[in-house]
């Protein structure tokens, strides 16, 4: 079976070409060093020296799902962290704490640490819509409100209080579809329905109305699994555009993308969180032998 | 991996014929019951419309009437009490005796003054009241005829039979004939059905006062209905949490819309009626009956319409920060109202169209007085249809149907109307 894989691997068949470069360097890679498959414990370092968000032995259960084993994971000021890992693996489930967006899902249980610039955001004073002010999200499927493209970025500003006036909410918007880059693309039908967009424009009215609300931290959920190539680079433009405002932690399937935008990156596997580093090495180097199997494509 | 390619097409060519034969079975069987459906339909209509269309069509009789002064007004007052207190019958009776001069005897008298409806002395009252200036002078005046006249006219009673097994002899037929040819007969529109409340004599009823208890009832229902079922609605798909109790409950409110009606009713009469001491066949007790009655169809529906607001929209805005309360108030209610509208008219309807839990408080009564607010008596539309169905005059037959006619066309526009919200208010995503 393995040989089968490698073999496909090695001849090429089926996958773009960035891969198999990745792959031909990995495989290079003396494979005796790697850490066995077996060893779930988190390779890597999980720490960040200039951390935002700090996640310290994060459960999640989905009933008697455990979904997320013992996470510890360090989120930078102004950098971009991905999260990369096989369908099921609990990468958008460790994301969506990160803003207590599992609160919604009525049978999940979080236990463990996570803070945001130290103070613990599962915290029973903590106020939601507060850490959600701070912590925006950006969904895998664009859901624009069924409303004008101006209602859709003024929204966040407007309930939160963020203006004082028209003027205000009406800078804030062309700020904010400007930072998305849609601002040209829009600024003659602000009063359009946000769905009458196409898809990566729709993906970065999304972006819009997250950043509207000028949070310190942005999650994005797989941007843009929904989304051609040339809207996919074109949001990855403004990933890379964006980290100098905001931290950004990003869940993506394309192995390619978190090597393009991020640069840290985390691989999770079936619940746990099997290896942090920065990307370049993540990806030249995987220190666990299962990284290695994700990314030069055994699995996943 | 045993099969060649020609294998397979080979064994996909010989099940083929069989499948698409299986289809063709399927779509006849399909057409055969909507143009059967189609059939009975068509006869529903037919039966009703062809009962009932006459119905808007009334005969009236010219009476050559002499206002007689010294019967209406002896003192030359012109006081309007002592006007409407004349004996405007007597003047009416006079009118046919002059007409018929050959009519003698109390029974074939009696039987003359019954070819114009009693209504015809108000009819000639008002016409006075509104014109003083012609007391002492003699007047042509149309009046309702008799529903058996009218019957006549229209061709309900056959003229061929033997006497004795008609209801209207052949001294009427005769007196009939001579209105006939002296022009003194004709059908004219209706406006007394659109008009009037109920009424014993045919020709004097109207399903207005039906009408105006069905709309208070209707107004009662909906003014409680709808809030409540939404506001319950609203709570349990958003806000409630799922425990035993909510389960409890939703089980319940399912169960309810199953309840036979008329069980309602007799709570609207424990409950309501003899608990709370409310007046019998008011609209009000209509209204809040109907209401127990709509809550669940108004509550299932609007549940179902909060469900299909689709969690990517309850995620967006729970990702920027809105609290669940904005969340419900700015994004799901506004996508699920047209679905919740919708199963609210559907509610209405029904609502509309029920008549049992209704005659348990009363709204049965035979009510001549067209209602003028919620707390008065009266009847609605579906119990005047039962009411005048139950009535042995062949001419409540037609007012039957007619009634029936005004009901279905209610019911299609309020139908149309929820069809016409969905169509404008629907998002595709």
């Amino acid at each position: 079976m393995t040989t089968d894989m490698t073999f496909q691997i090695g001849s090429g068949i089926g996958l773009p070409e960035r891969e198999i470069d990745i792959v031909k360097e990995s495989v290079s890679a003396d494979a005796s060093l790697k850490v066995s498959r077996d060893d779930r414990k988190t390779v890597g370092e999980i720490t960040h020296n200039d951390a935002r968000m700090t996640c310290r032995n994060v459960n999640v259960y989905y009933g008697d799902k455990h979904a997320i084993k013992d996470v510890s994971l360090d989120i930078g000021k102004n950098e971009v962290i991905a999260m990369i890992g096989p369908s099921g693996c609990g990468k958008s489930t460790f994301l969506r704490c990160l803003n207590r967006m599992n609160d919604t899902i009525d049978t999940c249980r979080v236990t463990g640490d996570i803070a945001m610039d130290e103070i613990d955001i599962y915290d029973r004073k903590m106020d939601v819509v507060l850490l959600r002010a701070q912590v925006g999200m950006v969904f895998q499927k664009p859901n624009p409100f069924p409303k004008s493209i101006f209602e859709n970025v003024a929204y966040g500003p407007r309930i939160h209080g963020l203006a004082a006036n028209k003027t205000d909410i009406e800078e804030i918007v062309v700020t904010s579809l400007k930072k998305a880059g849609l601002w040209d693309e829009v600024k003659d039908y602000l009063e359009e329905p946000g769905t009458s967009l196409s898809g990566g424009q729709q993906q970065r009215l999304c972006i819009a109305r997250a950043i509207a609300v000028n949070p310190e931290v942005v999650l994005m959920d797989e941007p843009c699994s929904a989304l051609d190539p040339i809207a996919t680079a074109k949001i990855e433009e403004l990933i890379d555009e964006l980290r100098e405002h905001y931290t950004i932690a990003i869940v993506t399937h394309s192995m390619q993308q978190a090597a393009r935008v991020s640069q840290r990156t985390a691989y999770f596997h079936l619940g746990d969180l099997i290896e942090v580093g920065d990307t370049d090495q993540i990806f030249t180097n995987p220190r666990h032998q299962l990284t290695e199997d994700y990314i030069t494509g055994r699995f996943g | 991996m045993a099969y060649t390619h020609k294998h397979t097409t080979d064994i996909v060519r010989a099940g083929l014929k069989k499948r698409y034969k299986r289809e063709a079975r399927f779509r006849r069987m399909g057409l055969a019951a909507i143009i059967m459906g189609l059939l009975f339909l068509s006869m529903l209509f037919i039966s009703i419309i062809g009962n009932g269309y006459t119905a808007f069509w009334q005969t009236f009789v010219q009476l050559e009437i002499h206002l007689d002064a010294s019967v209406i007004d002896p003192d030359g007052t012109r006081d309007p009490e002592i006007i409407s207190a004349a004996d405007y019958g007597g003047m009416v009776k006079k009118s046919l005796r002059e007409m018929y001069p050959e009519v003698t005897g109390r029974r074939d008298k009696r039987t003359l003054y019954g070819i114009v409806s009693s209504g015809a002395s108000f009819d000639l009252q008002d016409y006075v009241m509104a014109h003083p200036d012609q007391i002492g002078s003699t007047i042509q005046l149309w009046v309702p005829a008799d529903d058996d006249v009218d019957m006549l006219m229209k061709g309900h009673f056959d003229r061929d039979k033997v006497e004795t097994e008609r209801r209207i002899k052949d001294n009427q037929i005769a007196w009939i004939d001579k209105l006939i040819a002296q022009d003194r007969i004709e059908s004219r529109f209706n406006t007394t059905f659109f008009t009037a409340g109920d009424s014993r004599e045919p020709e004097l009823a109207g399903i207005w006062g039906a009408a105006m208890g069905s709309f208070f009832t209707l107004v009662v229902t909906l003014l409680l209905a709808f809030p409540v079922g939404v506001a319950t609605a609203v709570y349990l798909e958003e806000f409630a949490p799922q425990n035993r109790w909510t389960d409890l409950i939703e089980v319940n409110i399912n169960n309810l819309a199953a309840v036979p009606s008329i069980v309602f009713g007799l709570l609207g009469l424990a409950v309501f009626i003899n608990f709370f001491g409310m007046p019998r066949s008011a609209p009000l007790v209509g209204g809040l009956v109907l209401t127990l009655m709509t809550l669940p169809t108004i509550i299932i529906a609007s549940r179902a319409a909060l469900k299909s607001v689709p969690p990517s929209i309850r995620e967006a805005a729970l990702g920027i920060g809105a609290s669940k309360m904005q969340m419900v108030f700015h994004h799901v209610l506004p996508l699920a109202m047209p679905g919740m509208l919708t199963g609210t008219i559907i509610g209405m309807a029904q609502a509309l169209g029920e008549s049992a839990p209704l005659l348990m408080i009363g709204m049965v009564a035979f009510i001549v007085d067209i209602p003028g607010s919620a707390m008065d008596p009266s009847t609605v539309l579906p119990v005047q249809i039962y009411l005048w169905a139950d009535s042995p005059e062949r001419a409540f037959v037609e007012r039957t149907s007619a009634a029936i006619m005004v009901l279905l066309m209610f019911l299609i526009s309020m139908n149309a109307l929820a069809v016409l919200l969905r169509k404008k208010f629907e998002r595709r995503w």
